[in-house]
């Protein structure tokens, strides 16, 4: 069977998953020093408005995060 | 003491956004407080006094709230760039660093970070009252030991163990302060690397020496010579710094989390808290958006029913004292200069005050209660279209009170070209010094009628003028968004906190110190002109001011004028020969295509330093010596409308047409609307930006596009 990674916009609204890892450096180092870590768990609240930004809670903190920001974070399937 | 009598020593404030930091320094210092002023720095932070037990004084300084050394915006990065470089004169003697006791886990990261500095620390975990309501419990004599720094649980709300906070601080600046081990052990790599630069640089501190090397590129206080010597030291080791910092990141992470778990006993989590139900409404796909345009027209709407009043008092207030004054006084040109001169210009300051008290008042409350997070949060597309950011959001809103501090809020923008366009386009949004402007030409040129029986025609002109300038904010951003180029990247990626009652007393130190900075910033500026403007409209070339007088005086013998008449004759003559009517001649021809004349050629001239200006100017200019006509003096109904005529028979000279046509006064406002006349904007934008370059672009852009968009007002309507 394949093992394919999911991103957070994967994530349905109140849906949580644990977070994995990151695939992009820059915004590695931005989101872990919020404490998005790896291992951390990952609630879809909401989208914004007009898209693009979605209203999460990691580890209970809520976050806003755009869509190349979410899609970074790399979540359990 | 440290240092001595004569320099305090400094004491640094120091957390996330969010901990609450603001309030801890406002509880600390109280009114001792201003921003920083320190010699060759140019972002500003604030600094505080606060005075010891033993009746010593120390100076706390209050940075930019950060999440770690490895910053992505500028507010954050001088965090960083500080504490790089002891040589800073804002490098501090000790570090108190404010945590949320609530999410502690999130907060230990920079605390760490700051250990390894080895300078002076103790931590105060903010929001005591917060935490004993959730139910979380600490135990802070362990959490002290196994950090080894003392530790303090306060609130900065209720002021609870604040004056256990202050002994701790004092303790601080004993000297014997022990080394501690360092938190974090670097790599191969980074020792190599931090080894290397400690040798290069003489610098006693590996952790520092590591930031060094992580942030050699942008900081300020290298020189070339020496950014060479780190990138070659960098490149030879192979040192990846992105890498290194998320690792260190996680290293840090993976050390203190188990040390919270011990110390912090933490309730289960509730499923909805009240900020998920408001949020539910508040961030909602249609109804946040919805809520939002309905709370910035409360907020427009509340500006303008509750500052008439205290506007009308500091008007008539000024008028009385001015009739006071050159009743009593010797008539002499020292009393004019201290009647027409300085206190006009003081009245056209002072007037802006209750209007912009308000307008940062609400904006404040907002920013306090949490909800321009959110805002930040809805509007990040829709800004994105536009070059922006959806912090702009936040730098937009205040732009329409006063563009200098909203220009100076993007700081929190990370990206160059998002932070740019902010700067570029908040002076489009129609600021408090231009309603005067706009209340005068509508009132002069839209008809008081009812559109469809209800709705005023001068309420449209006004609102469509605030239409107009964002419209013209869009573009501008949606065109520089073309034309620039960044590879840097861009974040939105922002905390959304808990929704809080505003703790009173920060939003009144932020109205205090916003209010404070308009009086003596842009007041210094109006005030200069209103004095200059007085001189170059009562001297004039050689002994042409004499002839103008000598002129009149037979035309009003020979029109058999009264005494008020001819009084106002001569003045009107002299205004003419006067420099300020020289100048005004002598620009008619460039804005003649406008449908503008001489006297309004004087009014833009003086009003290019400050808008407000033009009123007092244009006053002057029809009116110059009748007390009884002040144009500024909404109280004063009759001398309103006595202006109002008088504007209303003002013809050419050569042509004899009326000049405040409808199409006149509707170019009028639009070049108003979009002009950059504002002396202490071009300052803040010059000093944001690093260069005069991008406010001398904004200025010949503004002004240039004003221009155009006035005549082309004149060509249809006309």
């Amino acid at each position: 069977m394949q093992r394919r990674y999911r991103s957070i916009p994967d994530l349905k609204t109140n849906e949580s998953a644990r977070a994995l890892s990151f695939s992009d450096a820059a915004l590695a180092c931005k989101l872990t020093a919020m404490g998005v870590l790896p291992g951390a768990r990952v609630e879809m609240v909401r989208q914004s408005p007009f898209g693009n930004a979605y209203y999460v809670k990691v580890d209970g903190v809520r976050l806003a995060l755009r869509k190349e920001e979410a899609d970074s974070i790399l979540i359990e399937v | 003491m440290k240092e001595g009598a004569t320099i305090p020593p400094k004491i640094a404030l120091i957390g996330n956004p969010n901990s609450g930091k603001s309030t801890i320094f406002n509880q600390l210092t109280g009114l001792r407080q201003k921003t920083g002023n320190f010699p060759g720095v140019t972002v500003d932070i604030k600094e505080g006094h606060f005075k010891c037990s033993d009746g010593s004084e120390v100076m706390l300084i209050d940075f930019p709230g950060t999440y770690s050394f490895y910053p992505s915006s500028s507010d954050e990065k001088l965090v960083s760039a500080v504490l790089a470089n002891p040589k800073d004169p804002r490098f501090p003697d000790a570090i108190v660093y404010i945590a949320d006791v609530t999410c502690l886990e999130k907060h230990l990261l920079l605390l760490t970070q700051l250990l390894d500095l080895q300078l002076p620390i103790l931590m105060a975990l903010n929001m005591a009252d917060t935490a004993s309501e959730l139910g979380i419990k600490i135990n802070v004599v362990k959490l002290s030991e196994e950090l080894g720094i003392p530790v303090v649980l306060v609130s900065g709300r209720t002021g609870e163990q604040m004056p256990k906070l202050t002994t701790e601080l004092e303790k601080l600046l004993l000297p014997n302060q022990n080394t501690r081990k360092p938190f974090y052990d670097l790599n191969p790599v980074e020792k190599q690397v931090s080894e290397a630069i400690r040798l290069n640089f003489n610098e006693e501190n590996p952790y520092r020496a590591l930031q060094l090397a992580h942030h050699f590129s942008w900081l300020p206080f290298l020189n070339e010579a020496e950014k060479a010597t780190i990138a070659t030291i960098v490149d030879t080791k192979n040192f990846q710094s992105l890498r290194y910092q998320v690792d260190e990141t996680l290293d840090r992470f993976d050390r203190f989390t188990p040390l919270v778990h011990r110390t912090i006993l933490q309730p289960p989590a509730v499923a909805k808290t009240p900020t998920d139900r408001i949020d539910a409404v508040f961030t909602h796909r249609w109804a946040g958006p919805v809520l939002f345009f309905a709370t910035m027209l409360l907020l427009f709407q509340a500006i303008f029913e509750w500052s008439v009043y205290p506007m009308d008092w500091i008007e008539s207030g000024f008028s009385t004292l001015n009739e006071f004054l050159q009743t009593s006084l010797p008539a002499h040109w020292t009393t004019e200069l201290l009647t027409d001169g300085i206190l006009t210009g003081l009245a056209g300051i002072l007037v802006f005050v209750p209007q912009i008290a308000l307008l940062f008042l609400l904006i404040t409350i907002l920013e306090e209660v949490g909800y321009m997070a959110r805002v930040v949060f809805m509007f990040d597309r829709t800004m994105r279209r536009f070059g922006m950011n959806g912090r702009s959001v936040v730098a937009l809103i205040g732009g329409s009170a006063c563009a200098v501090p909203a220009i100076m809020s993007s700081r929190t923008i990370g990206n160059w070209k998002e932070r740019l366009i902010t700067v570029m386009v908040t002076p489009f949004i129609s600021c408090s010094a231009r309603i005067p402007v706009y209340l005068v030409l509508i009132g002069l040129a839209v008809p008081k009628v009812k559109i469809g029986g209800f709705l005023s025609a001068q309420t449209l002109v006004f609102g469509a003028m605030y239409a107009l300038g964002v419209i013209a904010a869009f573009l501008t951003g949606y065109a520089m968004k073309r034309w620039l180029r960044t590879r840097e990247p861009s974040f939105l990626a922002i905390e959304l906190p808990v929704y809080r009652v505003p703790y009173w007393k920060n939003v009144w130190l932020t109205v205090w110190e916003k209010v404070s900075a308009f009086v003596v910033g842009a007041g210094k500026i109006i005030l200069i002109v209103s004095i200059a403007l007085w001189a170059l409209s009562r001297f004039g070339p050689g002994d042409a001011m004499a002839t103008a007088t000598a002129d009149a005086e037979k035309e009003a013998a020979a029109l058999n004028l009264d005494a008020i008449h001819q009084e106002d004759l001569i003045k009107q003559r002299q205004l003419e020969a006067s420099w300020a009517g020289q100048m005004g001649k002598a620009i008619e021809p460039a804005i003649r295509p406008l449908g503008y004349d001489w006297k309004i050629g004087i009014a833009l001239l003086t009003s290019f330093a400050a808008r407000e200006v033009f009123t007092g100017t244009l006053a002057v200019l029809y009116n110059m010596g009748s007390a009884e006509a002040d144009i500024n003096d909404r109280s004063d109904n009759e001398a309103k409308a006595t202006m109002r005529q008088k504007m209303q028979r003002e013809t050419f000279r050569d042509s004899g047409k009326p000049v405040y046509s409808l199409a006149t006064a509707l170019s009028l406002l639009v070049f108003y609307a979009l002009a950059m006349q504002c002396m202490s904007t071009l300052a803040v934008v010059s000093r944001e930006t690093g260069s005069w370059k991008w406010a001398f672009f904004q200025f010949l852009f503004m002004s240039g596009l004003a221009y155009l968009a006035a005549w082309l007002v004149q060509v249809v309507f006309a």
